[in-house]
This record gives C-alpha cells, sequence and structure tokens, in this order.
C-alpha cells in the first residue's frame, strides 16, 4: 500500500486550488491523494499515521489554471457550484471539491446532475447552505450611518458569504458609500459611491467606528424600532415561528433585536 | 373622530403601521429590476424578508396607511368611522423620507402604501398616487412599491398610480357579495371588481411600450376571452353555486350555457367601453412598466360563513379571470365589539386559513383545480390533512406510480413530493435508474411518498392501497406545522412543505 499523501491547504479559495493542482500533477493517484483544509484558529486534525503532510504554498497562477479548466472543461454552473463551496465552512470541502472535480473532468457538463454520486451530492448540499446564508444577509443585514455618511454594516456569517452579497448591495446602493465588515474574518467590502465593490483584508478598520451613532441614526433606528414593534398581531404571537424564520444566530446585528 | 395637531412623526407611524397590520400581503416579490445611477434601490423578484415580527411573519416592506380618517365604516375594520380612535395622516413627503432612510440603511425591501377613505375615493387615491410620484420622480426610489387601489376611485389616478406600483391590489376582503354586503356596507363588489379588471387590462396591453396608447384596446381584451374559452371547458355543475351568483350580478341565469368562467368576464365587459380609458395619463419619463410585478387581493376567512370550496374557487376565479400572483388569506380577528361579527371560540381560524394556503399551492404550481379538491358534498378540507394527502387518499385508483416512468406532473401530485424533488427526479432519471435511497437524498420524504410509489416496479414495502388503512397512517404521522398552530393536533410533516426547507420563502410568513 502506498503511503497516503496530505495536501494540507489554508482556507482559501485559491490555496484549494493550488492543492489540487500538485496532487493532480504528482500523477500519484487519486486514491492516494487527500486535499485537507486547515483549520485556522482550531488545532490540527489529528494526525494520522502512514501519511505524508504536505503544505500546500498558494500559487495564483495554477489557481487560476484550475479555475479556468473548470469553467472551459466543465462548466459555468459547476465552477460556481465549486466557489460556493469553497466559500462554505465545511471542514471537509477541500477533498469534496477535489473528488467532485475528478469526476467533472471525465464527465464534463453532466455531472451537475449526476446526483447518485455522493460528492455531487455533497456539493449541493454544500452550496444550498452557503445559498441560504447568502439569501438570509440580503435581508438581515443592517446599515448604521456614521457622522461621515457612510453606511456601515458587521455581519458575523457561518460561511464566507462577503464577496457573494457584496453584488447585490453595489447594485442597489450604487449612490452610497458603504462597508460590510466580517467580524469573523476580518474582511470587508468596501464600495465608494459610483464604483465597484473591491474585498479588502481588514484587520486594521477601526470597528469602534460601527458603535457612533449620530443623533439623526438614534431618530431612525427608533422609528424602525416603533414600527418593528407595532406591526405585529396581538392575536397571533409566535415566537417560535419567530425564531424559527429569523434564528437567533443573525440578530447580534439586527437593529430591531438589540434591546 | 379624534385629531391632534402636530403630531411627531413617530406617533404617526405608530398609529398608522398599527393600522396596516392586518393586512397580510406583505410580499416583495414579482419583478427584477436592477439599480440605476443616481437612484436608489432595485427589486429581486424572489422577494426578501428583512426581519419577523413577534407574530412570525415576514417583513418585507414599510406597510403602512396614508391616513386611518375613514368614512366608511366597515366591521371588521379598527379604523372604521363609528370607532374611537386616534386618527392621523401621513404627509407624502414623510412617507417619503421614512421609505428611503429605511431603505438605506437595508430595514426594508420598499414601500406597502395603504389608507383609509379620506373625504372621498378619489381624493385619497389622490394622495397615494402623488406619494408615489414623489418617491420615483424627486427621491428616485428605485425600490419595491405596493399600492392599494381605493375602490371607487376613478380610472385615470389608478392607472396614474399604476405607472409608479410594482404590484397594486384591491382587496376582495370578503369571499362573496353577501358578505360584503353585511359587513362592509360602503363596499360593492362591483366596485372592487372593476379597478382589479382595469389593471389586468391594463398589463396586458399597457406593458409593452410599443402597444402603448395607440393599439385598438378591445384587441387584447378579445385575445383573453379566446384563451379563456379554451380553459373553460370544465362543465359549469363542477363550479360551485358562489360562481353562478357572483355571475349573476350582471347576467341572469337564462344564460346558463355559457361557463360560469365567461359569465365572470362578462360581468366586467359591461361597461368596460364607457368606464375604462386606458392610455389617457402621461406616462412617467422613467419607464417601469405598468404594475409590473402585477396585481394580488386578500380575504378574511371565518368572519362570514362561506365554506373552503367557495373561498377556494373564488381563489382559483381569480387567478384565472384577473391573472392576480397572488391571493391572501387572513384568519378573522375580532378586533370590533359588533353583533353581525362572529365570536369564534377557538380564536383566529390560523389552521383553517393555512389549509386554504396549502390548498392555493396546490392551485398554483401543482396543476390542481379547486374542483378536483374539494366539492359540494365535500366543501371543506380536513383540517387533519394536507389538501395533497387529502386528495392522494381519495384518489388511490391513480397510484402507485412508476418514479421513473411517470411525467412530472403526476410526480407533482405524490405525497412527500414537491416540486423541486419532482424537477430533481426528472433531470436525475435520464442518467440513472433511481432508487428509493436515491429519492431521499433528493429531498423526497419517502416515509410518506412510499405509499404511492413504485421504483424500478417495485414498491419499498408491500402495502394495501385502501383509504382507511392510510388515512389513519397518514393522520398519524408527523406534520410540520408552521409553529404555534398545532392546537391538539400532533405535528406533522406536511408533505406540501417537504421542498420548504429548499424555498426562500415560507407560505405562512406573507
Ligand atoms: S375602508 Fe373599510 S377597511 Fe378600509 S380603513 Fe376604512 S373602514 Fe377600514
Amino acid at each position: 500500500m502506498l503511503t497516503k499523501r496530505i495536501y494540507v491547504c489554508e482556507n482559501s479559495i485559491e490555496c484549494i486550488f493550488t492543492g489540487i493542482y500538485d496532487a493532480w500533477a504528482s500523477n500519484y493517484g487519486h486514491d492516494n491523494n487527500r486535499i485537507q483544509v486547515e483549520e485556522s484558529n482550531n488545532e490540527p486534525e489529528t494526525m494520522e499515521l502512514f501519511s505524508e503532510y504536505i503544505h500546500v504554498k498558494t500559487d495564483n497562477e495554477k489557481a487560476i489554471k484550475v479555475a479556468n479548466s473548470i469553467r472551459t472543461k466543465i462548466s459555468e454552473e459547476a465552477f460556481q457550484m465549486v466557489c460556493s463551496a469553497a466559500w462554505s465552512c465545511s471542514s471537509k470541502k477541500g477533498d469534496i471539491i477535489y473528488r467532485f472535480l475528478i469526476l467533472g473532468f471525465s464527465m464534463g457538463s453532466k455531472v451537475v446532475n449526476h446526483m447518485g454520486d455522493q460528492n455531487v451530492m455533497m456539493i449541493f448540499e454544500l452550496q444550498r447552505n452557503v445559498t441560504y446564508e447568502v439569501h438570509h444577509f440580503l435581508g438581515f443585514l443592517r446599515f448604521i450611518e456614521s457622522d461621515s455618511n457612510i453606511l456601515l454594516a458587521k455581519i458575523k456569517p457561518q460561511n464566507d458569504v462577503l464577496r457573494l452579497i457584496a453584488p447585490h448591495f453595489s447594485d442597489r446602493l450604487s449612490n452610497e458609500n458603504f462597508i460590510i465588515y466580517d467580524e469573523k474574518r476580518k474582511s470587508a467590502i468596501v464600495h465608494r459611491s459610483g464604483y465597484s465593490w473591491i474585498y479588502t483584508l481588514a484587520d486594521h478598520l477601526d470597528i469602534n467606528k460601527f458603535e457612533e451613532y449620530s443623533e439623526k441614526e438614534q431618530e431612525f433606528t427608533s422609528l424602525w424600532q416603533t414600527f418593528f414593534d407595532t406591526i405585529a398581531i396581538e392575536e397571533r404571537r409566535n415566537y417560535k415561528l419567530q425564531r424559527n424564520n429569523a434564528p437567533l444566530r443573525f440578530r447580534n446585528n439586527m437593529t430591531e433585536f438589540k434591546n | 373622530m379624534i385629531i391632534e395637531e402636530n403630531m411627531s412623526v413617530q406617533k404617526k407611524l405608530e398609529i398608522l403601521s398599527d393600522a396596516a397590520k392586518y393586512d397580510v400581503a406583505c410580499t416583495s416579490s414579482g419583478v427584477d429590476r436592477k439599480g440605476t445611477s443616481g437612484g436608489l434601490g432595485n427589486t429581486v423578484a424572489a422577494g426578501i424578508c428583512h426581519t419577523f415580527s413577534a407574530d412570525g411573519r415576514c417583513i418585507s416592506l414599510l406597510k403602512i396607511l396614508f391616513t386611518n380618517e375613514c368614512i366608511f365604516d366597515c366591521k371588521y375594520c379598527l379604523n372604521r368611522s363609528s370607532n374611537d380612535v386616534v386618527r392621523a395622516s401621513f404627509t407624502p413627503e414623510e412617507v417619503c423620507v421614512l421609505t428611503m432612510e429605511f431603505y438605506r440603511r437595508n430595514y426594508i425591501e420598499g414601500l406597502f402604501l395603504s389608507s383609509g377613505v379620506i373625504k372621498n375615493p378619489n381624493f385619497t387615491m389622490e394622495l397615494l398616487c402623488e406619494t408615489l410620484r414623489m418617491l420615483r420622480e424627486v427621491h428616485h426610489f428605485n425600490g419595491y412599491i405596493h399600492c392599494k387601489a381605493v375602490p371607487g376611485a376613478s380610472s385615470d389616478i389608478i392607472e396614474m398610480t399604476g405607472w409608479y406600483a410594482d404590484r397594486m391590489s384591491v382587496n376582495l376582503e370578503l369571499p362573496t357579495a353577501e358578505g360584503l354586503k353585511t359587513l362592509a356596507p360602503h363596499k360593492t363588489r362591483k366596485n372592487i371588481l372593476k379597478p382589479m379588471k382595469q389593471i389586468q387590462i391594463g398589463r396586458n396591453e399597457l406593458i409593452k411600450p410599443s402597444t402603448f396608447i395607440e393599439t385598438n384596446r378591445m384587441s387584447g381584451y378579445a385575445q383573453s376571452i379566446s384563451v379563456f374559452d379554451m380553459n373553460s371547458i370544465e362543465s359549469e355543475q363542477d363550479q360551485p353555486q358562489i360562481l353562478r351568483e357572483e355571475a349573476n350580478f350582471s347576467l341572469s341565469k337564462s344564460k346558463s350555457e355559457l361557463s360560469i368562467r365567461d359569465k365572470i368576464l362578462d360581468t366586467n365587459m359591461t361597461g368596460y367601453d364607457s368606464e375604462y380609458s386606458l392610455g389617457k395619463v402621461r406616462r412617467p419619463s422613467i419607464n417601469r412598466g405598468f404594475v409590473p410585478a402585477g396585481q394580488s387581493t386578500q380575504m378574511i376567512i371565518g368572519a362570514t360563513p362561506e365554506n373552503d370550496y367557495q373561498i377556494l374557487s373564488v381563489t382559483e376565479a381569480l387567478y384565472q379571470k384577473f391573472d392576480l400572483k397572488r391571493v391572501f388569506f387572513s384568519a378573522f380577528i375580532r378586533v370590533n365589539e359588533d353583533t353581525s361579527l362572529p365570536v369564534l371560540p377557538g380564536g383566529p381560524p390560523l389552521l383553517r386559513e393555512h389549509r386554504l394556503y396549502q390548498a392555493d399551492w396546490l392551485l398554483r404550481f401543482y396543476g390542481f383545480q379547486a374542483a378536483e379538491l374539494l366539492s359540494e358534498e365535500r366543501p371543506n378540507f380536513n383540517v387533519l390533512l394536507d389538501p395533497k394527502c387529502n386528495w392522494a387518499l381519495g384518489h388511490l385508483e391513480n397510484f402507485p406510480i412508476e418514479v421513473n416512468k411517470a411525467d412530472y406532473y403526476a410526480l407533482l401530485r405524490v405525497p412527500g413530493i414537491g416540486v423541486r424533488s419532482a424537477e430533481r427526479i426528472v433531470k436525475a432519471r435520464r442518467t440513472a435508474k433511481l432508487r428509493f435511497e436515491d429519492l431521499k437524498k433528493m429531498g423526497v420524504v419517502l416515509k410518506r411518498a412510499i405509499y404511492f410509489i413504485t421504483c424500478s416496479g417495485q414498491m419499498m414495502h408491500p402495502v394495501k392501497l385502501e383509504e382507511n388503512y392510510l388515512t389513519n397512517q397518514l393522520v398519524g404521522m408527523k406534520e410540520r406545522l408552521p409553529f404555534g398552530l398545532s392546537g391538539d393536533i400532533s405535528y406533522q410533516q406536511l408533505s406540501l412543505f417537504d421542498d420548504l426547507k429548499f424555498m426562500n420563502q415560507n407560505i405562512n410568513i406573507n
């Protein structure tokens, strides 16, 4: 039996693609390779005996090659699925994507209908989970207007959804300056009025700014609170349904749930 | 009437959102529109829920009345003229600022503007229209707007409003004309259906810029009649009494050789030429289309004695005859002490409302017809079963069906298979023969579906397709009812909602 080779990648789509490229190029046999994504803050996964650990260094060129191959040799739809999967919070996503691509490169665009395959199913699951969260944030995200007229939003998503929600808000608020900040990953979408959005790491962003309410801001916050409280029908009060529809984990940054 | 001077916007918002809360339609769905440079907002066809109120319902729009100073006296309404409540009115500018600032902060998808009737219907409608005009043309608001059409307002002003709104609605209020007469004495069925018809015709004719104004108005209309001819083959006996009565408001029974459906249409043809003058107003410079998200309506359930069959048949007619996008049901809540209002011991009939929504879903997405689901003999749903299971139990001769062969619509009728899973089955079976394990992965609720399907000729377990036995099996199953709706019924998984987890919108939240 050959020693298993485990490609350990950082938690980024570029690094996962690089790892897949390297594994592929090694010609070591897909069954003997595995892609593993490093969990940034947690302890390393239990090491397996008889395995060789290879730490993958992100190489953008390789990553772009993989991306292009997926788009041309499989399909745009498959590429979007893989991206969503790579931005999901699943710890198994690296290897799921790898297996999905092995099948995809042999079957072509038909692969997305091949639900009988476990990896195809799992990619669907990951994508569904991410899409679900994206959709929630389109509604649940709240902006606060700073004194300098910049709209600021904080979110704490399970999946890395920033780049998936950015197009929606840039289109909708094209004349606004806004920042959407991911508290968990310390990354942000920055949008300037009239320009397209950019994605950036934001370790240095002064998030205390988020807590400074202008007077005008307080006025609208309290108007919204009033509306939110009065619009509920007493005779139909149903907190369970409310909690099911607006899960607690989204509420931290929602103005109306703050008191 | 109690009218306070110099009321703060905060106070007005409190009064006028409180007054609007019983309106059930809060969806922002039906139209995709990109953002504009220089404007604020876009729209998303699937709709977006921004939060959920303490009753668990979706909040998508800033839902307010423009005013609750109402001259009408609808028995079921808090704002009726005979009630002693504090009255308030917004100004158009106040509504604009609230909408814009709420929208920028992503609190809402847009505005839902309704109103009590102040002074007279035209005066009221003009205020609503002016508010919408200012939002669109002064504030460059490009998000979603839902606006009520006030029954009795002139067709010009309704048409103008239609150019600014994404969706319009006229409340049917009650399922029958009699109900309306007893509980909403100032409203008539005719005044309600007239703007509805106008908007429908407007959408057919005005929605395409090329056919604007110059087109022969009758041509589009004539077309729609021939469409209905094709659709209205179902025999008259299948139609419940209600529709016939409805039809009578313009046609005598002697013309009963016409199908009921056409009669309803005829109703609205009366006076069509003289009363509807489409294309009269000047379109705004930015053309977002005429009511591009279509129209909806709502009716109160349980305030008057109509049965489910009547309600569902009216619903079906509204979809077919008036092209409505949605018909909403609202369980009656007794907010006024009034002898003409029933006292419902169980409180608002929420479970009944829920079953009607499920049935409505079956009409819109599953290819069912009202007369398949209920009949004069069995005019009400069994609240213990969802309407689809109920139907399947009455049609066991259609089952079991072969999953690898049955067409899409046959699959849709299987309890435990929803729209999404039926689509997946059709897609997946092109590459491989499906087994029961595969179905589970596709979101099929097997524990319910196994009684009705075969995979490659085999049922999962041998079962006898016998109505009583299966009814017991299905009623005993856990059904996932919306929270808080359990009553004495155990939570059961709803076959109709098997797909819910895959859907953006939850039907009980609208
Ligand atoms: S018209 Fe009737 S339902 Fe509408 S606000 Fe006035 S009383 Fe209420």
